[in-house]
């Protein structure tokens, strides 16, 4: 295993290389520039600012000087703010990673038991409610239903503030960006489930007359984590990178806010900075996933 | 409770339906909660906020809070309040003495400025002294410091090594001299960028001077204003509390100022609506035919206009001289029926515009500059006839269509570039249907914002939306903009080699002219001047003067704002 997790670290390294150099050129092939505003820079002014970045250089020679800062652990600062990017991302991160762990966690336990409580009432109104409501889920886009939940509980029933500076409301926004993760794991729990519930070994475990309890929690459920495992990966991303709307609709200064306007901005070493950091994110979690893997399937080998 | 259950599964229905039919996403979304919220503001006005805090929205995060910095119109709101420089605007719209202690001794000549001081301290208790003003304003000239506003102190006499003739002569007495005499020299004194900066702490946090806004990048950093920062979660809220050491604390009204960092319309208006803000900076567009009889919605006057400028070196000119060019764009501003746009999409009462220097601004020399003889078309009606006349002298005939519409040869068609945005878009789209009466086709192209502002400021476009809002109250700040060593001479006059570019020289001069000039009767006329040339060019087409709008809850009285757009928060009231 440790081998195993050696060759990834290394081939995670060149993947994150890479992820950089792309990042890095195609972001230079953009239009527009991080000192563009409605009431022009100065020329002046621009020249200082560009020389001040390494603008003013070839855009290779600006990649070297940024990877060599990179490795002495400096992240630069903002172009648009002056601002360390490192604190930046690290403080966004912390709301995003309290608001996207939250959900994913919620995501991942709401749908398995939705899931199984389907797959076990197959057919029943209580599989039916449970495929209407993930049905719902999965095509309502999360900025409706994060309207949707402001609407109601904010404006109309008045239990939670829209915006408060001493008081933010987290609940609404998790369970916006939950609902469709949540949805796509119960269908996926309740289908490796059934697949699990008809193997041999659960008609096995039955007739030596283990209880239904144990056949479902020890038995079928673990086997049916493997897809749902699977996901955990891809759900992570699509929280942290789609969860900018939902950010913007609470006023919840996140990553995802921090991504879309970095790039909107043209700023650059913040554009970097986030794209590698969750880059290096995205291959620890999918290194994590393989891991579980193996813990939750003893038949699945790291060769 | 059961008329509450029906209304929001009602909402939701709604919400569902405009899911299921794919419409668009935010537009659909922001109706819908909008819709609900203008309901809630028409039948109770709730407010959430304790009596002694104001809750407001201007924009979402700012770039920066050092006034020397800063150059959006919230980061001058916010510099306001929490700044003080030499003089202000008070409620009535007039310059009174801040930091000052009154209207500054301005010698015969008009070059030099003394001003006197009042004993102030910054927050941490420290004097402010004529000092700070010296190290400030050299400060915003240092090329290091690349202050986007930096230009404004070009009025300052300038020595040898680029410092400013500034001198503090004792520690409350500043003595300024100008370049020249400027008229508006003590309105420039009021403006953000001319406000005191802590020496100690900017040093402190920038000993290298390659981050020039390091000391307010987080809360806790010194002012001398109505309020210091006290907490800043970024692009969330701001929580500013007020200052014991501000020069009129015993005036101040409200405790803290609590800022939603956020430009979302729908988020901002459905907080307003909920109780959470008091004060929003702006509505969603939709709402505003609703909001117009609600006593919480204010316009008040703006000094700016919304305008389009033509690239003079767009190859839509090839082949024509400058005077058919020139014609060309004429006819085109003749065909802008600005009242219907002003009614239907602008919607808050806003001035159709005959001329580029808006309504309201001074002149420089005790006047208002724009009178009824100011006036370079009928901004009421369209003259289509005229248009095709003009477009006939520029090499195009047309065929009647017999419909009141016209077809044109050779085809005319114009690209016409905007930034996303519905007010844009809707303007875009009156002005096509009125170019089509002669058949000319206008293709709305709508850009990345970054990208669409390249693409002006390098003329890499044909027409395209623009606007100016006022920095100071003087014409010149509106007509040096187009100046050829301007960057934001976007129609690219005095910049394109095009033959169809009309020459620019004559312009340079004279706008150099008026900056140097000491007779301020002439300056008026030479701005007068200035302002036909540049509308004989017709690469400026205004449409309409800018006003300015917000939403403040009934119990709350005493904001004001000024006609650059910056508002004063703090003598506020709240019942």
């Amino acid at each position: 295993m440790a081998k195993y997790i050696i060759k990834r670290v290394i081939l995670a390294i060149l993947s994150i290389l890479i992820v950089s150099a792309i990042t890095f050129f195609v972001m230079e092939l953009i239009p527009g520039g991080p000192f563009n505003k409605e009431k022009a820079t100065s020329a002046q002014a621009q020249a200082v600012l560009e020389e001040r970045y390494n603008l003013d250089k070839p855009v290779q020679v600006q990649y070297v000087l940024y990877m060599r800062n990179i490795l002495h652990g400096d992240w630069g600062v903002s172009l648009k703010t002056g601002r360390d990017i490192w604190n930046n991302i690290t403080s966004k991160f912390a709301v995003s990673a309290r608001l996207g762990g939250t959900a994913a966690i919620l995501a991942i336990i709401a749908g398995l038991i939705l899931g199984s409580l389907a797959a076990l009432t197959r057919n029943r109104w209580p599989d039916r409610l449970i495929v209407f409501f993930t049905t719902l889920a999965t095509a309502m886009p999360s900025f409706v239903l994060a309207t949707l939940l402001l609407l109601v509980f904010c404006l109309q029933l008045r239990l939670i503030p829209v915006w408060s500076p001493t008081n933010p409301n987290y609940i609404l926004p998790i369970i916006a960006l939950s609902l469709y993760p949540m949805a796509y794991v119960t269908r996926l729990a309740k289908t490796s489930m059934l697949d699990a519930l008809g193997q041999d070994y659960i008609r096995t475990a039955k007739a030596k007359g283990v209880s239904t309890v144990k056949v479902i929690f020890l038995h079928a459920l673990r086997n049916a984590l493997i897809p749902v495992i699977t996901y955990v990966g891809p759900m992570v991303a699509y929280i942290l990178t789609g969860s900018m709307v939902v950010e913007n609709i609470f006023t919840i200064g996140g990553l995802g806010t921090e991504f879309v306007t970095s790039i909107t901005n043209r700023d650059y070493p913040t554009i970097m900075a986030v794209t590698l950091f969750l880059a290096i994110l995205m291959v620890i979690a999918n290194l994590l996933t393989d891991i579980a893997y193996k813990l939750v399937d003893p038949r699945i080998t790291f060769n | 409770m059961k008329k509450k259950i029906v209304s929001v599964l009602l909402a939701a229905s709604m919400i569902l339906s405009l899911t299921a039919c794919g419409g668009s996403g935010n537009a659909g979304a922001g109706a819908s909660s909008t819709e609900a919220g203008s309901e809630a503001a028409a039948t109770a006005s709730v407010t959430n906020t304790a009596s002694n805090v104001l809750a407001i929205n201007l924009a979402s995060e700012p770039d920066y809070l050092d006034p020397t910095l800063s150059s959006s119109s919230d980061g001058g709101s916010l510099a306001e309040n929490s700044f003080a420089g030499l003089y202000r605007y008070n409620q009535q719209e007039e310059l009174v003495p801040a930091i000052a202690s009154e209207m500054p001794e301005v010698s015969d000549d008009g070059i030099t400025y003394t001003v006197k001081l009042k004993e102030t301290k910054w927050s941490d208790g420290s004097d402010l002294t004529a000092n700070d003003f010296v190290y400030s304003w050299n400060r915003a000239v240092d090329e290091k410091t690349a202050a986007d506003y930096g230009y404004l102190f070009d009025v300052i006499k300038h020595k040898d090594d680029g410092t400013l003739e500034v001198e503090a002569t004792d520690d409350y007495t500043l003595v300024i001299t100008l370049a020249a005499p400027c008229p508006y020299f003590t309105s420039l004194m009021a403006f953000p960028t001319f406000f005191p900066v802590p020496q100690a702490s900017v040093e402190a946090a920038d000993p290298d001077g390659t981050n020039p806004g390091a000391w307010a990048q987080e809360a806790g950093f010194v002012s001398n204003g109505a309020y210091t920062l006290s907490e800043w979660k970024h692009n969330e809220s701001m929580v500013y509390v007020k200052n014991p050491n501000y020069y009129d604390a015993e005036n101040v009204t409200m405790d803290e100022l609590h800022f939603m960092l956020s430009a979302d319309d729908t988020a901002i208006y459905a907080a307003y609506n909920s109780g959470d803000l008091d004060f929003a900076d702006t509505v969603p567009n939709d709402e505003v035919p609703a909001l117009k009889s609600n006593p919480e919605f204010h316009v008040i006057d703006n000094l700016g206009t919304y305008y389009l400028a033509f690239n003079v070196g767009a190859d839509l000119f090839k082949d024509k001289t400058a005077q058919q060019a020139a014609d060309i764009r004429h006819a085109i501003a003749l065909l802008i029926d600005r009242r219907y746009i002003v009614d239907t999409v602008a919607q808050c009462d806003q001035i159709p515009a005959d001329s580029y220097i808006p309504v309201g601004m001074s002149d420089g020399n005790g006047g208002i500059f724009k009178d009824d003889k100011v006036s370079y078309y009928d901004a009421e009606s369209t003259d289509v006839e005229q248009a095709k006349s003009l477009l006939e002298g520029a090499g195009y005939s047309f065929t009647d269509n017999g419909d009141g519409t016209y077809a044109i040869s050779p085809a005319l068609t114009i690209p016409y570039i905007i930034n996303e945005n519905t007010v844009h878009q809707g303007v875009a789209e009156c002005i096509q249907q009125d170019l089509a009466v002669l058949g000319i086709e206008m293709n709305i192209q709508t850009e990345d914002w970054n990208v669409f502002l390249e693409d002006r400021k390098k003329g890499n476009y044909t027409f395209a939306r623009e606007g100016w809002l006022a920095d100071f109250d003087d014409p010149i700040n509106m007509l040096e903009m187009f100046a050829s060593n301007s960057g934001n001479d976007d129609p690219q006059l005095g910049k394109s080699d095009s033959p169809a570019a009309p020459a620019w020289d004559e312009y340079d001069k004279l706008i150099s002219d008026i900056k140097s000039t000491t007779d301020f009767a002439k300056r008026v006329e030479m701005m007068h001047q200035a302002e036909d040339m540049l509308m004989n060019t017709w690469a400026v087409i205004p449409v309409y003067y800018y006003n300015d709008l917000y939403v403040q809850k009934g119990n709350v009285d005493g904001v004001y704002s000024t006609i650059f757009g910056h508002k004063f928060f703090m003598y506020a009231t709240k019942k």
